[in-house]
């Protein structure tokens, strides 16, 4: 193996601060949520990855050229930079503002139709994203009750009748799926036992309001509804919306994959906590200076400060990767397990910093922060499996970057 | 944001690559460990040659006037293969000490004829726990009659001081009108100075100096009296940030080494790194490099830029020193018998790591640090 250079062609003097344009738009974005969080729109809070959803401020951002911002200008799109983009989305993410709207569209629906989409589909939808439309909520109809990690072992399958594929089946742990509009669906369509499993799944857009879709609610373990199972019982589904080539799906999936794992709000999902317990050692600092336990959670704090700062750059890291026109796949996934395992590190050592009062939850007078971080220590387990659990990301990173052997 | 590397940098990353590939192969290393020298005269003159250490000087001392960042890279390149020498002591740590504080007089004197290769200079700032106790040095100079001192104390872990010229140490200075932390430079020959190789974890050349009533002049003070600390703490940044590029490049030939072991290595009939176990410990490898790499540059290049970054500078130093430990250990752990063997290699990179992570103070040290930075 040689030594693995990390960096390719660019500008071509390695810098770690942001140009003046790009502290510019910084800027522009923190005011605009200090003047949303003076207004009230939202309060900030730790917790699921953007729970919080508002068309009306998915129009705001909209307004401000914000959604789709790296995506082509001929439809709708920016142009700009995946550098800002991932300023834009530190930004929201620190302060946790809801824009659970419209992410899931920019983050990666937006992108695979730009991949891969057809004409009619980029037409039709990029624009309505862009603008926050009405109707442009989507959830993922990846994962299934035997199809978690292993992906290519999804049972639903579509048949393809006439104009339309009809499809039959049941999804699992679908966020999301009973506020969305449309799904987007992983369905068998080959159904040849000699045809490797990975090249007889299709890609489609499902309308979550059709005819045959029911939605029954899992309630998380942090007490949320957040995600959901899903039963598909004879949904017909015009061909139009058969995203990419037939049987392909898993290619398409896992450029889609990079780029849904390649994003800062793995990083900053839990911002607020770790202000919080800033804070409270500094606090701690005016009056326990010299006590042990002090000492202890200072040096917490510094490790903790010193991981984030790491994770940043690898976030911005693999933003520029993308800017350079190559697909960040090992990155995204070295840089997700990394932010990932972070934020669990941090919500654990909060309860540990706040003490045993850090349990209790929201509605007593004797709460931290209103639950919040007994609520981000609930939700912590979800981070290392979505998406791709930290091992899965291994697997990537040992495979695509180092080239160990399958077999 | 900006992560490539200019054509200028790229060159000189390359001809440091090829030049530590060629002459510092292993068993070039594993023989200068018995070596009485400890390092290759003719590398050195090789070393001063190229360029390497006036790289950061100005060209009035017959430096390059290069750029800090490309410093870090070469340093990077010498960790990969571990190539010894007193380059980080006398180009780095003691000519920076003579640029921050001596006089010009001072510099014209020393500066050309160290970066020319002429003349070793070395530093002796450790006190006898190995600590840099320089804002309050347990080694003392009298003066006895004016613009006279006489040097009483030990030093500890002071490289390559059987071949330095100069020995830069920090006294706390008792004169008669001014006295505090001071630098001094002490002749590695002097009257006095005894010294004794110290047999180390990597057995790289490095000494206990005890200085038994060393004369010394005033001509020989370095800076202004009671600044020694302050001096130090200038220049020690610079030369942390260049040790983690070091640590980086030690760090990078562990993950190389590990990962074509593994695959060629068969076991169940199958090679080892076909194991997710194995690819799991190695995909943990391969983000111990990618984080240091991004927090190490991170130093390297705002050191560069001129901004102020003693916080990165520690992150750097706090990171980088736990992630090159484990992953020598993981290293360990995936090579089974042949890495404890002395034949391997891999035992070289386990010692550099350690021993790095014990010098500039580890990970606690530097967290402490940081912890300062962020208000706490």
């Amino acid at each position: 193996m040689r030594d693995h250079q990390p960096y390719g062609k660019g500008e071509g003097r390695m810098r770690f601060t942001f140009t003046e344009e790009q502290n510019k738009f910084r800027q522009e974005v923190r005011d605009f949520l200090n003047a949303e969080l003076k207004a009230g729109t939202f309060v900030e809070r730790s917790g699921g990855l953007a729970e919080g959803s508002s068309q009306e401020f998915s129009r705001k951002i909209s307004r401000r050229g914000w959604i789709g911002m790296t995506w082509p200008p001929k439809y709708g799109g920016h142009g700009r930079t995946n550098i800002e983009k991932a300023i834009l989305v530190e930004e929201f993410f620190k302060v946790q503002a809801p824009v659970a709207y419209h992410f899931l569209c920019d983050r990666q629906i937006g992108p695979s139709i730009i991949h891969f989409g057809s004409e009619w589909q980029k037409e039709y939808f990029l624009p309505r994203f862009i603008r926050a439309d009405d109707n442009i909520k989507f959830c993922l109809l990846f994962s299934e009750p035997n199809a978690g990690s292993d992906l290519v072992n999804v049972a639903t399958t579509a048949t393809k009748e006439g104009d339309f594929y009809v499809l039959r089946g049941q999804k699992a742990w679908t966020s999301s799926a009973h506020e969305a509009d449309y799904g987007w669906l992983l369905a068998r369509t080959k159904f040849d036992s000699s045809v490797p499993r990975h090249e007889s799944c299709s890609q489609f857009i499902v309308d979550m309001k059709a005819p045959g879709v029911t939605i029954r609610p899992i309630i998380n373990m942090a007490g949320y509804h957040s995600f959901n199972e899903v039963f598909l019982d004879e949904v017909k589904v015009d061909r139009k919306f058969m995203v990419g080539q037939e049987n392909e799906a898993f290619k398409q999936i896992m450029v889609q994959m990079d780029y849904e794992r390649a994003g800062m709000e793995r990083l900053v999902q839990n911002y607020p906590i770790y202000e919080k317990l800033l804070n409270h050692v500094k606090e701690m600092g005016k009056t326990q200076r010299g006590d042990p336990f002090y000492n202890w959670a200072r040096d917490v704090v510094a490790q903790l400060e010193i991981e984030f700062n790491i994770g940043r750059l690898l976030c911005y890291y693999t933003a520029w990767t993308i800017d350079q026109g190559r697909r960040p796949t090992s990155e995204a996934a070295l840089m997700k397990a990394y932010c990932n395992q972070y934020e669990q590190r941090l919500n654990d050592l909060s309860t540990l910093v706040f003490g045993p009062a850090s349990q209790i939850r929201e509605g007593s007078p004797w709460a931290l922060y209103a639950g919040e971080i007994a609520d981000c220590y609930l939700w912590s387990p979800s981070y290392t499996l979505q998406g791709g659990s930290v091992e899965v990301l291994k697997n990537i990173v040992a495979l695509r970057r180092l080239e160990l052997p399958r077999k | 944001m900006e992560f490539s590397l200019n054509e200028e940098t790229k060159m000189l990353q390359s001809t440091a690559e090829k030049f530590c590939r060629e002459k510092s192969p292993s068993s070039f290393v594993k023989n200068m460990i018995k070596d009485k020298n400890g390092f290759s005269e003719d590398h050195w003159k090789e070393i001063a040659q190229l360029g390497w250490l006036g790289l950061i000087y100005d060209e009035k001392y017959g430096g390059i006037g290069g750029s800090f960042f490309d410093l870090f890279i070469l340093f990077e390149e010498v960790g990969k293969t571990q190539l010894p020498s007193p380059f980080l002591c006398s180009a780095v740590f003691a000519g920076l000490l003579l640029n921050e504080a001596g006089d010009e007089n001072l510099k014209k004197a020393y500066l050309p004829s160290m970066i020319q290769g002429k003349k070793i200079l070395t530093i002796g700032l450790r006190n006898e726990q190995g600590q840099y106790d320089h804002p309050t040095p347990a080694l003392d100079a009298q003066e006895i009659e004016r613009g006279s001192y006489v040097v009483r104390g030990t030093r500890i872990l002071v490289p390559y001081a059987h071949v330095a010229d100069e020995i830069i140490v920090c006294a706390n200075l008792k004169g008669k009108k001014a006295f505090g932390p001071t630098l001094l430079k002490v002749a590695g020959k002097a009257s006095g100075v005894k010294k004794t190789l110290l047999n180390t974890l990597t057995g790289e050349k490095t000494f206990g100096v005890v200085f038994e009533g060393v004369k010394v002049s005033a001509k020989d003070i370095v800076g202004k009296i009671g600044q020694g600390g302050a001096y130090v703490d200038k220049v020690l940044p610079k030369v942390i940030t260049l040790k983690c590029g070091e640590m980086v490049g030690g760090l990078s030939r562990v993950l190389t080494m590990t990962v074509d072991y593994v695959k060629q290595r068969i076991q169940f009939g199958r090679p080892l790194g076909a194991l997710q176990v194995v690819q799991h410990y190695c995909a943990d490898v391969s983000t111990f490099l990618d984080t240091s790499r991004m927090i190490a540059y991170q130093a390297a290049s705002m050191i560069d830029a001129g901004l102020p970054c003693a916080k990165e500078v520690a992150m750097a130093k706090a990171w980088v020193s736990d992630a090159y430990k484990k992953s020598a250990q993981i290293a360990h752990q995936l090579h089974g018998g042949i890495g404890f063997a002395e034949e391997h290699d891999l035992h070289l990179y386990y010692k550099h790591a350690k021993v790095s992570e014990l010098d500039f103070g580890d990970s606690w040290y530097q967290r402490q640090k940081v912890a300062e930075a962020m208000g706490l």
